[in-house]
């Protein structure tokens, strides 16, 4: 019996498949979002699928030159450690799927593991684009990530606790987004580069360097880092919405919070141009990272005089 | 047997459900006006927003699986387009646009080309027109969509020696 309880939870639901079809359904929700803002009519509701499926049906071509068993494992690295950390996310809205102390930071290691798979499978291939965009990619991994981890991390001091079920909990009576707006912000933008999203998109500007450090991948392992990509953006969009916009506590819950992050999220896409790598480095580092540790100090400068 | 006959068979379906959803494509000029470019361009903006039958346009020939090219082939990009070609994985597709595309249209005759894509590359769908304007462009996809769904798959075609003769005057050789 709790073999299947394990297995159902690993391949239907958080992990695996339910999580691989709402990446996918968020994913279209933001290309459609976008869409509609640029006056476009937008791509139909299964074209993720059709996307996927497609790729997965290709021809995989071995690139001259790489090294063959990186090149084939490191799309399942990075689908796995994606998907692998759903498992600590209160998905939908219910209890994580396991937890203990501290999995706030290995949630966030697993989800730095797509982008250095993709830095590394950019870095394995002999081609120049996908040198540029690698390297292009690792510099926005160590850009965003400091930010990124310390804006969650904020919620985290408050609540008293390294465990995302704990903090769920917490925030359901403490809305962050009112005490923290800076994290929030901070926390939100850094989701946005980590997936790479405009205007954070120079490690894949396909007007200079094609496609960056996918531009050797084609078929299953495009569509698995695709794939990734997709649910990555479902468990950030989780965590920030647990995080600061009052917990997560019932599927509506989460549908309403999510989708209103993602709102906001493909606006400011629409809404912006593609920034330098170097003013991605430089908006982060001088801006992002002192924002939040000013408001960690305000925040525990309030603590104390409080207690 | 007979399962997996149906197996296949529900396989097969689903794989050719999703390549008419999902036609990627990628753009080359191998040596026209840019008229025809320009008209492509046109395609993808808004007005016509290619997006909502699934088009989009990749950069690398390797994630495309629909190559859209323009201009009667010049001796210098013959090399070029077969490289291109032959990067992109199978199934692909050709879409040759424009007069020039098909027979060399107003350069036909001269020294340096080699008249028509289909002198070098295998083409699924020839859209006629100097240059043609985005719906026909935009038919031209659908025609070639109507082709998959029919089942007429293409045949993997390999580039060889014979099949892709140098022109007089150029070194022999693939690219
Ligand atoms: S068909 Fe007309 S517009 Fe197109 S490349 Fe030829 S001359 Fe130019």
């Amino acid at each position: 019996m709790n073999t299947l309880v394990a297995f159902l939870t690993m391949v239907i639901f958080p992990g695996g498949l339910f999580l691989l079809f709402v990446g996918m359904m968020y994913e279209w929700l933001d290309r459609k979002l976008v869409a509609r803002f640029q006056n476009r009519i937008g791509p139909r509701w299964f074209q993720p699928i059709a996307d996927n499926v497609k790729l997965l049906a290709k021809e995989e071509v071995l690139p001259e030159g790489v090294h063959p068993q990186l090149f084939y494992v490191l799309p399942v690295i990075a689908l796995s450690g994606a998907l692998t950390a759903a498992l600590y996310v209160p998905m939908f809205g219910f209890e994580p799927a396991t937890s203990f102390n501290g999995d706030l930071i290995a949630t966030i290691y697993l989800l730095s593991l797509l982008t250095l798979s993709m830095g590394l499978a950019g870095a394995n291939t002999l081609d120049r684009y996908s040198l540029v965009g690698a390297t292009r990619t690792l510099t926005q991994l160590f850009s965003y990530e400091a930010p990124f981890l310390l804006a969650l991390l904020g919620p985290a001091l408050i609540a008293e606790s390294w465990q995302i079920g704990e903090i769920n909990d917490y925030a359901r009576d403490h809305w962050f987004i009112l005490t923290q707006p800076i994290g929030f912000v901070v926390a939100l933008i850094g989701l946005m580069g980590k997936l790479e999203l405009p205007p954070f998109d120079a490690p894949e500007a396909e007007t200079e360097i094609v496609a960056g450090a996918m531009t050797e991948y084609s078929g299953r392992g495009l569509a698995l880092f695709h794939l990734g990509k997709g649910v990555e953006l479902v468990i950030g969009l989780s965590l920030v919405a647990a995080f600061y916009l009052g917990g997560l506590a019932n599927p509506i819950d989460f549908v309403v919070k999510t989708v209103l992050l993602l709102g906001f999220l493909a606006s400011v896409q629409a809404l912006m141009t593609r920034l330098r790598i170097d003013q991605t480095v430089g908006l982060w580092w001088r801006y992002g990272a002192l924002l939040v540790l000013t408001q960690y100090l305000v925040v525990i400068i309030v603590e104390g005089t409080i207690a | 047997m007979d399962i997996n006959k149906t197996w296949q068979g529900v396989l097969d379906q689903v794989k050719t459900w999703a390549r008419v959803n999902s036609p990627w494509a990628i753009h080359y000029n191998s040596g026209s006006c840019n008229g025809c470019d320009i008209e492509i361009l046109a395609t993808l903006t808004p007005r016509y927003d290619a997006e909502r039958l699934g088009v989009k346009l990749e950069g690398s020939p390797r994630h495309a699986d629909v190559l859209i090219c323009t201009g009667p082939v010049t001796r210098q990009s013959r090399e070029r387009l077969i490289r291109i070609y032959d990067q992109m994985p199978e199934p692909k597709f050709v879409i040759a646009v424009g007069a020039c595309a098909l027979s060399g249209g107003a350069f036909q005759g001269c020294y340096n080309i080699m008249g028509g894509i289909d002198e070098v590359i295998p083409v699924d769908v020839f859209v006629p027109g100097c240059p043609p304007r985005p719906e026909a462009i935009i038919d031209g996809v659908v025609k070639l969509l109507g082709q998959l769904q029919g089942g007429v798959s293409a045949e993997p075609v390999t580039l060889t020696e014979e099949s892709v003769p140098a022109p007089q005057g150029v070194k022999p050789g693939l690219a």
